[in-house]
C-alpha cells in the first residue's frame, strides 16, 4: 500500500481552481519531486496534505486512511511534517528550542507535572533536548544551539526548518523549496543531506523546488503541475524530454 | 533524593519567608500593611497576565475582570455562608476561598479566552477589554451584591503571608513552565501559530490553558483582596486597574517574569511611597510649582541626551558610560537654571503643590521615561540572572533562552 495518495484532489478559491483533480501516489522511501511554474498550485498541494485547507473535492489518503479535513496538528501527529516556502521559524526562540517544539508532540509527561517541576518532567525535557541536538547534528547546526533563530543566516534558517520538521519523527517529510536562496555549494550539501535523511532515516520525501538541476539530480520521480493541473508524471529523464513540460514550464530542454 | 531535599527546602523557605514577612509587618500600621499586600497582589496579577500576554502572546487587557470575579464570588460566599458552615477556622476558609475564586475566575477566563481562538492582536484586546467591562457593569447593577455601593465582606481576614504565598506560587508556576519543555508550545504559539500547528502543537488547547491558568491566579488574588479589605466595590476593578496591570507587564518587558515582578513592585509601591512623603514639619510634603516644572525640564533634557548617546554613539562601553553621566550632570544643571528663571514668575514660585497631587505626574513621567529609553521593557525578553547582568557589560552572546543546551 502506498504511503500517500492524492485522488483527484481539487480546491477552489472563489473562481480560481488552484489545484484541479490532481492524483499521484508516493511509495514508502520515495524521493519525489513536485515542480511547476509560479502559481501552479504546488504549495497549495502541501496545504491540502497538511490539513491547512480542506479539498473542495477528492481524497487524500495516508496509509489507507482518509485525512482530508483533519486539523494540521493532528496531521503532524499522524506522521506528516513540512517546511515552509517563506521560512516560518519561531524567531525569538533559540535554535535548540525551535527543534524541541518539533519533538514536543512525542512528550510523555503532563502539564501539571511540569508546573510542579517534577523530576519526570525535567528528565523529559532533557531527553527532548538531547534528541533535538541529534537533529541539529544531522543538519550541521549543532554549533549554534543557543543562537536566536532570527539571527541565523538564510541558509541555516532553511536547514533549521528541516531539523525542526524531522524532530516530529515524520514518516513523510514535505519540503517546500528547501534550496531557495542558497548558493551552489549550499545546494550541493543540502542535496546530500536530503538523500541521507531518506536513506538513513527511512523518511519518504516530497520536495518542491524550482532549481531544475537540484530536482533532476535528487528525485527519482517527479510530478509536474501547471495551472493546478497535473501535466506530467514520471522519472526525471522522461520529464526532461516531455514536450508538454517543456512548452508549459521549462521553455527549453534542460 | 537530592532533588526532593532541595524541593522540600525551597517550599519551607517560601513558607518561612511569608510567615516572617507577616511577623515583620504585623505591627506596622494598617496603611503600611496594605501597601505590602497590594504589592504582593499586583505581582500575582502581573505575572499571571504575563503568562497570557507575554509568554503566549495573546493580547488580553481585561485582567481586572478575573480579579473581580474572584473577589465578588468569594466575598459573597463568605458573607452569606461562612457562619452557616462547619469550617470555623478562618484561615482554612480563606484558603478554600482562594481555590473557589481561582476556579470561578478560570471559568470566566475560559469564556474570555474563546475569542482568542479566532481573533488576534488589537481585535482580541478590544474583546477582552469589553468583556471586562461587561463583568464590571453587570456587578454594578446587581443590588443583591451591593451594586455600585459595594459589598461588605465579613468576617474579614487580613493575611500578608497568604498574599505573598500566592505571589510565590504564581511565580513558581510560570517559571517551572518556562524551565521545562512544556513551556515551549506556549512560546511557539506567540511566535508563529501556523508553524506551531504544523509541528503538532494544539494551538487551541495552549491558548485556552494560558487563559485558564492566568485568570485562576487573578481570581485567587481577588479572593485575598476581598477578605483583606473587608469591603469591595466595582470601581476597585475598573479599566484603570486592568491598564495598570498591563502597564506592569509591558514595562517589565513582555514575556519576562522577573520583569513583571520588578515592574509590579515598582508601580504598586511608587504612588504610595510618594503619598507618604512628609516635609520637615511632619506635614505632607509641599513642593513649589517652579520646582515641579524645573524637574520636568531636567527629565526632558536627560531623556533627550540619553537617547542621543544611545542612538548616535557606538563605541567603547566605558566612554559611553561617561557620556551618560555627562548627560545626567547636564540635566541636573538644567534643573537649577530652569528653577532660577521659573522663580521669577510669581505664580510658579508662590504656588505650593502637595506631593499627593504631584505623585500621579511623577508616576506618568516615570512610565514615559522608561518607555522612551527602553521601549522593549526594563528586562526586554530576558529573565534576570547574573550571567545576563555580566553580559550587559561585555560583548558576545547574551544568554536568552530558558531551555538552553
Ligand atoms: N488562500 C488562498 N486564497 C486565494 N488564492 C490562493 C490561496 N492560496 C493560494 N492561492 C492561489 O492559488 C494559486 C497557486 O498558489 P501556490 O502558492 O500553490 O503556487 P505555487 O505553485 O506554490 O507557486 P510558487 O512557485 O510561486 O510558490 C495561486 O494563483 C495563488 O494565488
Ligand atoms: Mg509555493
Amino acid at each position: 500500500m502506498s504511503i500517500l495518495e492524492l485522488q483527484a484532489a481539487t480546491i477552489k478559491f472563489g473562481g480560481l481552481i488552484a489545484v484541479n483533480e490532481v492524483s499521484f501516489k508516493l511509495e514508502k522511501g520515495d524521493l519525489f519531486g513536485l515542480i511547476g511554474p509560479n502559481g501552479a498550485g504546488k504549495t497549495t498541494c502541501f496545504n491540502l496534505i497538511t490539513g491547512v485547507y480542506k479539498p473542495t473535492s477528492g481524497d487524500i489518503i495516508f496509509h489507507g486512511r482518509q485525512i482530508q479535513g483533519t486539523p494540521p496538528n493532528r496531521i503532524a501527529q499522524l506522521g506528516i511534517c513540512r517546511t515552509f516556502q517563506n521560512i516560518r521559524l519561531f524567531p525569538a526562540l533559540s535554535v535548540l528550542e525551535n527543534v524541541v517544539v518539533g519533538g514536543f508532540l512525542r512528550h510523555r509527561t503532563t502539564l501539571a507535572g511540569a508546573l510542579l517541576y517534577l523530576p519526570s518532567s525535567l528528565r523529559e525535557t532533557r531527553r527532548l533536548k538531547d534528541e533535538a541536538m541529534d537533529y541539529l547534528k544531522i543538519l550541521d547546526l549543532d554549533g549554534v544551539p543557543n543562537a536566536r533563530a532570527a539571527d541565523l543566516p538564510y541558509g541555516m534558517q532553511r536547514r533549521l526548518e528541516i531539523a525542526r520538521a524531522m524532530a516530529t519523527k515524520p514518516e513523510l517529510l514535505l519540503l517546500d523549496e528547501p534550496a531557495a536562496g542558497m548558493n551552489p555549494q549550499e545546494k550541493q550539501d543540502l542535496m546530500e543531506t536530503v538523500k541521507r535523511i531518506r536513506d538513513d532515516h527511512g523518511i519518504t520525501i516530497l520536495v518542491i523546488e524550482h532549481d531544475m538541476r537540484f530536482v533532476m539530480n535528487l528525485c527519482e520521480r517527479i510530478v509536474v503541475l501547471d495551472h493546478g493541473e497535473e501535466i506530467a508524471h514520471g522519472p526525471p529523464e522522461a520529464i526532461r524530454n516531455d514536450p508538454k513540460v517543456i512548452s508549459a514550464y521549462l521553455g527549453e530542454p534542460v | 533524593m537530592r532533588f526532593w531535599s532541595i524541593r522540600l527546602a525551597s517550599v519551607l523557605i517560601a513558607l518561612g519567608a511569608c510567615v516572617l514577612l507577616q511577623a515583620l509587618v504585623g505591627h506596622a500600621s494598617d496603611y503600611e500593611q496594605r501597601i505590602v499586600v497590594l504589592v504582593g497582589l499586583y505581582i500575582t496579577l502581573s505575572v499571571s497576565l504575563n503568562l497570557i500576554n507575554g509568554i503566549t502572546g495573546q493580547f488580553s487587557i481585561g485582567h481586572a475582570a478575573f480579579y473581580q470575579v474572584g473577589a465578588y464570588l468569594t466575598g459573597y460566599l463568605t458573607l452569606n455562608y461562612f457562619s452557616k458552615q462547619p469550617i470555623h477556622n478562618m484561615l482554612l476558609w480563606v484558603i478554600l476561598m482562594m481555590f473557589v475564586g481561582a476556579i470561578g475566575a478560570a471559568v470566566a477566563g475560559f469564556i474570555v479566552g474563546l475569542p482568542s481562538l479566532r481573533l488576534r492582536g488589537d481585535y482580541l484586546a478590544i474583546v477582552t477589554l469589553g468583556f471586562g467591562e461587561i463583568i464590571r457593569i453587570t456587578v454594578q447593577n446587581q443590588p443583591a451584591i451591593g451594586g455600585s455601593y459595594g459589598m461588605n465582606v465579613t468576617p474579614k481576614y487580613q493575611s500578608v503571608a497568604l498574599v505573598w504565598l500566592l505571589a510565590i506560587i504564581c511565580i513558581a508556576v510560570c517559571r517551572n513552565l518556562l524551565k521545562t519543555a512544556h513551556g515551549l508550545p506556549f512560546l511557539s504559539v506567540r511566535e508563529d501559530e501556523v508553524a506551531s500547528q504544523a509541528m503538532g502543537v494544539n494551538v487551541t488547547r495552549v491558548k485556552v490553558t494560558a487563559f485558564l491558568i492566568g485568570s485562576a491566579f487573578a481570581g485567587a488574588a481577588g479572593a485575598l483582596l476581598a477578605h483583606f479589605e473587608g469591603f469591595i466595590t466595582p470601581t476597585t476593578f475598573g479599566m484603570d486597574v486592568s491598564f495598570i496591570i498591563l502597564t506592569m507587564v509591558v514595562l517589565g518587558g513582555t514575556g519576562s517574569i522577573t520583569g513583571s515582578i520588578f515592574a509590579a513592585a515598582l508601580l504598586a509601591y511608587l504612588p504610595e511611597y510618594l503619598r507618604g512623603l512628609k516635609g520637615a514639619d511632619g506635614q505632607p510634603l509641599m513642593i513649589p510649582g517652579s520646582n515641579v516644572v524645573a524637574w520636568l525640564v531636567a527629565v526632558a533634557v536627560a531623556v533627550t541626551l540619553t537617547r542621543l548617546v544611545m542612538n548616535k554613539y557606538s563605541g567603547d562601553k566605558l566612554k559611553k558610560l561617561a557620556l551618560y553621566l555627562g548627560a545626567f550632570a547636564l540635566a541636573v544643571v538644567s534643573r537649577f537654571i530652569a528653577a532660577f528663571f521659573l522663580r521669577m514668575i510669581p505664580v510658579m514660585a508662590n504656588k505650593q503643590i502637595p506631593i499627593d497631587q504631584v505623585r500621579m505626574v511623577i508616576f506618568a513621567v516615570t512610565l514615559i521615561v522608561i518607555m522612551l529609553l527602553r521601549p522593549q521593557g526594563i528586562f526586554a525578553h530576558h529573565e534576570f540572572s547574573w550571567s545576563w547582568v555580566k553580559g550587559l557589560f561585555k560583548r558576545g552572546e547574551v544568554p536568552h533562552s530558558a531551555v538552553s543546551a
